[in-house]
C-alpha cells in the first residue's frame, strides 16, 4: 500500500471530495488514496459546504501539508449552495491563515463535475506540485503564553508526550 | 498593464495569445455595434422601425459575446 | 428500468456540461441558469404585456384591429408585440430545460418536492398562457383554437358542457368570449407569480437572473428574430367560416396538431396521464437513501449547550431548513448562555447535506452518522505514515 510518507516533490496532501462532483471511485484505493498521486489522500463528504473551515486547519496541523476540498462546478453544486460557500470560507481562511503566518495556499478549493477525472487528476496534481514547493514549516511552533520560550510543536494525536526542558533564549518564529 | 490593443502581443505566452486573438475578434464586435447604432439611428429616421429592432437585437448579441470573449481572453474575471 | 434510464439520462446531461463548459466558462453555462432564463424571459413579457395591454379591446369587432393598430400604428408596438411573441417561446424553451435539466440530476428529491409541484403547475399554467395569447389576436387561427378547445373540453363526461360554456363565457361563441380569454391571460400571469412564491419558499438565494451574458444573448435574439421575422396576424376571424389549417408555433400549440391524429378524449386522457405521472415523479424511486445508493447522514442536529443563535446556519441553509426562534433557555458554553436566539432544524426540509455543520463557528451542529469526530479521525488516519 503507498505510504503517504513527505518525500521531496510528494507532499502529504488530504482532499475533501464531495458525493456529488467529480466521480473518483476508479481514480482512488479503498483507503482514499489517488492512484497517479499516491500522496493524496481523499475523504467523501456529504456536500463541499459539510466541510468546517477548522478542519482544513486541523488537518494542516495534524500532518497534512496541503489540504483542498473538490465541490462540484460553481454554478451547478448538488445543494445549490455548497461549492460558493467553501470557497468564501476558503477565502475567509487564508486570510486568517495570514495573520497565523501559515503559507495561505495551503488550502484550496476546487471544482469539478461528475465527469472531470482526468481534469480533477491534473487539477490536484498542481496543487501537490505548488504545495511542495512552498516555503517553511507549514504551521509554526507555538508560543508560550506571554511570548518568550518556544515549546516542541504540536504532536498528531496518540503519541507519547515527550518532557523537554525549555530552552531560556531560543525563541523561534517570527 | 496589459497592452490590449487588438493584436498586440509583445510579452510572449500562452495569455497574451489569448489576449491577442480574443482582442481582435472584440475590436470587430465593437465595431459591428457601432455599426448597428448607425443602422438604429437610420431606422428612426427612414421610419423603417423593424429594421432598426433587430440592430438593437445585434447590438445586445455583440455585446454578449464581448463579455464571453472579455473573459475569455484574460480581460475580466476571477 | 426507470432508475436505469435516469442514470444515464444523468450521465448524458453532465457529460453535455463538459462540452459546454469547454467553450464557456464554468460559471457561464446555461444550463445552470435555467430557472434564472425562465425569469428573464418572464420579466420581458409581463412588461411588454403591460405595452399590449393599453392598446388591445376585448371584442369580436376591435381586437383584430387593435392588434393591428399596434402593430402599424404605434410607435415600436410591432417591435414590442414580436419581443412578447418571442420571448413566449422563450420562456417556453427555458422552462422546458429547466424541467428536464432538474429531473435528470435528481434535484427534486425527498425534501426538495415541493418546488418539483409548484413547477409541474407553473409549467401547465404557462401552456395555458400561451393557448390564451393566441386567441386575444382573434384570427383565423384564434377561432380554431377555441373551437378545438371547445370541443375538446365539450368532451369530458359529465361536466363536459359546462367546462365548454365556461370557456367560451356563454354556450355559444359569444362576445363574451375575448374578455374572458383577457382575464384568464392576465389572472394566469398573476397566478404564475403566486406559484412562483411557492416555488421559491424553499429556496435560500434562488438564481432568478441569469450572468450578463445571457441576458444580453437572450434578449438580442429576441430582438434581431423581431426584426427579421416581424409577428403577424393571420386573417382576420369570420364567425361563418371555418378555418381549417393553422400556422402552428409548436411550442404551445402542439395539442392542438394532435387533435389531427387523435380524438378528444384521447388527447385529453393522455395529457391528464402526462400531468399525474409529472406530479408523481419526485416519489417514484424508494424513499430510503440506502436503496437509492446515497449516503444517510441523518437530519442535522443543534447541539443546544453550544449554539450562539448567530444565525450564520440559518443564512447559509440552501433550503430555508433552519429557523431562528427565541432562546428557551441559555446554552452551557459561556457564548451560548447569552444568546437571544436558538437555532431550529425544520426535518421536513433537511436534505442532509450538512453545509449548517460547515457555516457553524461554535460546533452546534453536527450531522448525526458523520460526526466531527468522525471527520477528524479520517484525518488523522489520512496523516498517518
Amino acid at each position: 500500500m503507498p505510504e503517504l510518507a513527505p518525500q521531496p516533490g510528494r507532499p502529504r496532501i488530504v482532499g475533501f471530495l464531495c458525493d456529488f462532483s467529480v466521480d473518483a471511485s476508479s481514480l482512488i484505493e479503498a483507503d482514499g488514496t489517488m492512484r497517479d498521486a499516491p500522496n493524496v489522500k481523499l475523504i467523501k463528504v456529504p456536500c463541499s459546504g459539510f466541510v468546517r473551515p477548522s478542519w482544513l486547519e486541523f488537518a494542516l496541523r495534524n500532518g497534512a501539508e496541503g489540504v483542498f476540498v473538490c465541490g462540484c462546478p460553481l454554478g451547478d453544486c448538488f445543494n445549490r449552495l455548497g461549492n460558493n460557500l467553501i470557497g468564501d470560507r476558503v477565502v475567509q481562511l487564508r486570510r486568517r491563515f495570514e495573520r497565523q503566518k501559515i503559507h495561505p495556499e495551503r488550502i484550496s478549493a476546487i471544482y469539478y463535475g461528475l465527469h472531470d477525472q482526468a481534469s480533477f487528476v491534473a487539477g490536484v496534481k498542481a496543487f501537490s506540485d505548488h504545495v511542495a514547493q512552498l516555503p517553511g514549516p507549514v504551521v509554526p511552533a507555538p508560543r508560550a503564553p506571554g511570548g518568550g520560550v518556544a515549546r516542541p510543536p504540536a504532536r498528531p494525536a496518540g503519541q507519547p508526550a515527550e518532557q523537554t526542558p525549555p530552552a531560556p533564549e531560543a525563541q523561534e518564529g517570527s | 498593464m496589459n497592452d490590449r490593443a487588438g493584436g498586440g502581443g509583445a510579452a510572449g505566452g500562452s495569455s497574451s495569445d489569448a489576449e491577442a486573438r480574443y482582442g481582435g475578434w472584440i475590436i470587430i464586435l465593437a465595431l459591428v455595434s457601432l455599426a448597428a447604432v448607425v443602422v438604429i439611428a437610420w431606422g428612426e429616421v427612414a421610419g423603417q422601425r423593424l429594421v432598426g429592432g433587430a440592430a438593437v437585437g445585434v447590438i445586445l448579441l455583440a455585446y454578449s459575446f464581448i463579455l464571453l470573449f472579455l473573459r475569455k481572453g484574460g480581460f475580466t474575471g476571477v | 428500468m426507470y432508475s436505469r434510464a435516469l442514470a444515464r439520462l444523468l450521465d448524458w446531461t453532465l457529460r453535455l456540461d463538459v462540452a459546454i463548459n469547454r467553450v464557456y466558462p464554468e460559471d457561464f453555462n446555461p444550463l445552470y441558469y435555467t430557472g434564472g432564463l425562465s425569469n428573464l424571459f418572464l420579466t420581458v413579457l409581463v412588461l411588454s404585456g403591460i405595452f399590449l395591454f393599453l392598446y388591445y379591446v376585448p371584442s369580436f369587432n376591435d381586437a383584430y384591429i387593435s392588434v393591428q393598430f399596434i402593430t402599424a400604428t404605434v410607435p415600436y408596438g410591432v417591435i414590442i408585440r414580436g419581443v412578447h411573441r418571442y420571448a413566449a417561446d422563450g420562456f417556453m424553451i427555458a422552462v422546458l430545460l429547466h424541467f428536464f435539466r432538474n429531473w435528470f440530476t435528481d434535484r427534486f428529491r425527498f425534501s426538495r418536492d415541493e418546488p418539483w409541484i409548484s413547477g409541474m403547475m407553473l409549467l401547465l399554467f404557462t401552456g395555458f398562457l400561451g393557448v390564451t395569447g393566441y386567441v386575444l389576436v382573434w384570427d383565423e387561427r384564434s377561432q380554431l383554437i377555441v373551437a378545438l378547445t371547445g370541443r375538446t373540453l365539450g368532451a369530458v363526461p359529465w361536466v363536459g358542457g359546462w367546462l365548454q360554456s365556461e370557456w367560451q363565457g356563454s354556450a355559444g361563441i359569444s362576445n363574451l368570449l375575448l374578455p374572458r380569454m383577457l382575464y384568464l391571460h392576465v389572472g394566469l400571469a398573476v397566478l404564475l407569480y403566486i406559484l412562483l412564491w411557492w416555488h421559491y419558499v424553499r429556496i435560500r438565494h434562488p438564481k432568478v437572473w441569469p450572468p450578463a451574458v445571457w441576458t444580453l444573448f437572450s434578449l438580442g435574439l429576441v430582438f434581431l428574430l423581431t426584426g427579421l421575422l416581424p409577428a403577424t396576424s393571420q386573417p382576420v376571424a369570420r364567425p361563418e367560416t371555418v378555418p381549417q389549417t393553422l400556422t402552428v408555433d409548436w411550442l404551445f400549440l402542439l395539442p392542438y396538431v394532435a387533435l389531427k391524429v387523435m380524438s378528444p378524449i384521447v388527447l385529453l386522457a393522455l395529457a391528464v396521464v402526462i400531468v399525474v405521472y409529472g406530479l408523481y415523479i419526485p416519489y417514484q424511486l424508494p424513499e430510503t437513501t440506502h436503496a437509492l445508493g446515497i449516503r444517510d447522514s441523518g437530519i442535522a442536529q443543534v447541539i443546544d449547550a453550544n449554539c450562539t443563535g448567530c444565525e450564520l446556519c440559518y443564512y447559509d441553509c440552501p433550503y430555508n431548513a433552519i429557523v431562528m426562534t427565541p432562546s428557551p433557555h441559555p446554552g452551557v458554553t459561556k457564548a451560548a448562555q447569552a444568546r437571544k436566539l436558538y437555532a431550529v432544524v425544520l426535518e421536513s426540509r433537511c436534505v442532509e447535506c450538512g453545509i449548517c455543520v460547515g457555516a457553524c463557528p461554535f460546533e452546534a451542529l453536527e450531522l448525526p452518522r458523520m460526526l466531527e469526530r468522525d471527520v477528524q479521525e479520517k484525518v488523522v488516519a489520512a496523516c498517518r505514515s
